[in-house]
């Protein structure tokens, strides 16, 4: 019998908490309970999380067993220092977009809070579990809400791209659930820590998670799977942009970390029958890694709106993040981890403040607005920041990203499963990749921010929506306060520039918690 | 066992025919067909012959069929019927289901 109390006990409340707030916010129904619950949860998530990362530098690793049940049998909630870390970053970003929304009044709308609150706790889960199928079980928490979200906000182009999120999202869903279904068949367990190293002696094994990691992929935006991301989300609004940002492709990169690490074992050597399956497996991830990057940073060339510009990054930075998986040494693992966080970080103050340009000035496309820089200092100020992180230069966390990214690949020589290959290739990617993305970025500059002053503006109608364009009075101006968020996200992007070497430490206990799965095992399976 | 194989395989195909077509309605079918088929896949994985029920008090666990693809698929099956009663709703918000035209909002299209 194993005791009911422990510390592991307490990794329930990131689920229990978010939950329980989004029915009381249903009661309750006060605009004041619902601001203070948007932003408040998350923030306590931080602080949870924060308080995790420092327990983690004691022990390692922290499960929890639900209901008590044997090791093995019951579903395992588990965190490690990557665990943690995930959960600061990505609470971090929820209570920027939560913020975010309550300024803009989309807090206001019905349920709004209650559904953040709902895919906060499905996020969560997703981050806590050591199940598979619990995977399967929160990542479908997590849409739900999604889908309730992107029809509730945005343009009138949510209506069509609502059903394409839903099918997209529920046919990869039920991929996700094949491949669990066929991990089961092959291995006899989803439980992950009794999964670790299988797939890399059992080539059944290997192609059963294999399926797993391309509903995986597919929930990334992973190029060529990545067709959704850059149509759904900028139809959108902004809050809720952000908000999806953050949250849905992390939680897909961070399970095809953990999985791909665990069940491969990609460090450590593999046996002869399963040595081929898992090379191949190599190749197909490095060769959709350097297309993601590249594809990523070429289609935000052709993008006519800030946020579609803004989508494309997103999925040249899913590339970026996934150069860990590709190039599996534990330096390329640390900086893929680092750029995660930096793009979290970044992409969160972008889309809130190019939120408050569009909320203010009715419009998101890039040709009808322009010379924001003469009238809105601040913004000005904050994209182009954020456009240098995006193209990876200082004085932001992009510098590091990217530098880590690239010294790391020079670093991995030819232990890859592009051998010689490796170096050259990558490092090509990487500087391709920053090159037109510095293009695409200073095109978005340039026709909105730099450029003629701007003369009319479309202002939101009392109705709701837009009214007709009207000419531009010299006193409208972004409110500072919608500011606030993107500044407060651009401030962390700065203090990650100046300050990196606090963060390092965390960071590399998370990627040797990849590599080392000992410890992950004994924690779960006692 | 060949059986559950092709029904699996003319689900999925099925399935993925109708996700092709236009229409919402349709794409809907064929959305329920591959979970359906999912379902079966899941339902393989344990034992797929008959076996006894899963219950301590009665069954010997060498009779027994193995509860976890059961426990999947019972899950699986109120989940899949959560999404296809929203994906319904959507259908018919939305009356003009090729997407030619835009829905009217009442909003200026900016």
């Amino acid at each position: 019998m194993t005791e009911l109390m422990t510390p592991g006990s307490l990794l329930a409340l990131f689920v229990a908490v978010p939950l329980l707030c989004a029915g009381l916010s249903v009661i309750l129904r006060q605009r004041v309970v619902d601001r203070i619950l948007l932003v408040g949860v998350p923030v306590l998530a931080i602080a949870g999380a924060v308080a995790l990362m420092l327990f983690h530098r004691e022990v390692p690793v922290l499960a929890s067993a639900i209901g008590a049940y044997e090791g093995g049998i019951a579903i395992p909630l588990v965190s490690d220092t990557l665990t943690a870390l995930m959960l600061a970053t990505t609470g971090l970003a929820t209570a920027a977009s939560g913020w975010f929304l309550t300024l803009t009044g989309e807090a206001r709308l019905r349920f709004v809070p209650a559904l953040a609150l709902l895919l906060m706790t499905g996020v969560n889960g997703a981050l806590l579990t050591g199940d598979l199928f619990n995977l399967f079980v929160f990542v479908e928490v997590m849409l739900l809400p999604s889908y309730a979200l992107i029809a509730v906000t945005g343009t009138w182009r949510r209506l069509g791209l609502g059903r394409m999120f839903v099918i997209v999202n529920l046919v990869t869903s039920l991929i996700l659930l094949m491949g669990v279904g066929l991990v089961y068949g092959s291995a006899g367990a989803v439980n992950l820590a009794a999964l670790a190293g299988r797939a890399a002696e059992d080539p059944q094994v290997a192609l059963a998670v294999t399926v797993v990691l391309l509903a995986l992929a597919i929930k990334a935006g992973v190029v060529p799977v990545h067709g959704w991301l850059p149509r759904a989300y900028p139809g959108t609004s902004a809050g809720i942009m952000a908000l999806f940002s953050a949250l849905h492709t992390k939680v897909a990169l961070y399970a095809i970390f953990r999985i791909y690490f665990t069940t491969f074992e990609p460090g450590s050597p593999s046996g002869a029958a399963g040595a081929a399956m898992a090379s191949t497996v190599a190749v197909v991830i490095a060769v959709v890694v350097l297309a993601t990057m590249v594809v990523g940073a070429i289609g935000s060339l052709g993008e006519q709106r800030f946020r579609g510009v803004l989508a494309f990054q997103m999925v040249a930075g899913v590339g970026h993040i996934l150069i860990g998986v590709a190039v599996t040494s534990p330096a390329a693992v640390a900086a893929g981890l680092f750029y995660l966080v930096h793009h979290v970080v970044t992409m969160a103050s972008l889309l809130t403040t190019v939120g408050a340009v569009e909320h203010t000035y009715g419009t998101g496309v890039l040709g009808r607005i322009s010379g924001v820089m003469h009238r809105d200092r601040l913004a000005a100020v904050l994209v182009a920041l954020g456009l240098l992180s995006l193209a990876g230069l200082p004085p932001t966390s992009g510098l590091w990203g990217k530098l880590g990214l690239g010294l790391a690949v020079a670093e991995a020589g030819e232990t890859g499963p592009a051998g010689a290959w490796q170096t050259p290739v990558f490092l090509g990617a990487i500087v391709v990749s920053s090159v037109v993305t510095l293009v695409a970025l200073q095109r978005l500059w340039g026709s909105s921010f730099a450029g003629a002053p701007l003369h009319r503006y479309w202002p939101a109608a009392p109705e709701g929506g837009r009214a007709k364009a009207q000419t531009l009075e010299g006193e409208v101006r972004i409110p500072l306060r919608l500011l606030a968020p993107g500044t407060m996200m651009m401030g962390v992007s700065i203090v990650l520039f100046l300050f990196a070497g606090l963060l390092m430490p965390f960071i590399d206990t998370a990627t040797a918690g990849l590599f080392e799965t000992g410890p992950y095992i004994e924690a779960v399976l006692p | 066992m060949l059986v559950l194989a092709v029904t699996v395989g003319v689900l999925t195909a099925a399935g993925v025919w109708l996700l092709q077509q236009r229409s919402m309605v349709r794409a809907i079918f064929g959305l329920t067909l591959i979970s359906h088929a999912v379902n079966l896949l899941l339902l393989t994985t344990g034992v797929p012959g008959w076996r006894v029920e899963p219950l301590m008090s009665t069954a010997q666990a060498a009779d027994a069929a193995d509860p976890l693809p059961q426990a999947f698929v019972l899950t699986a099956i109120v989940i899949s019927m959560a999404t296809t009663i929203f994906m319904l709703a959507l259908a018919v918000i939305g009356r003009d289901d090729d997407q030619e035209k835009v829905p009217e909002t009442g909003e200026e299209h900016a």
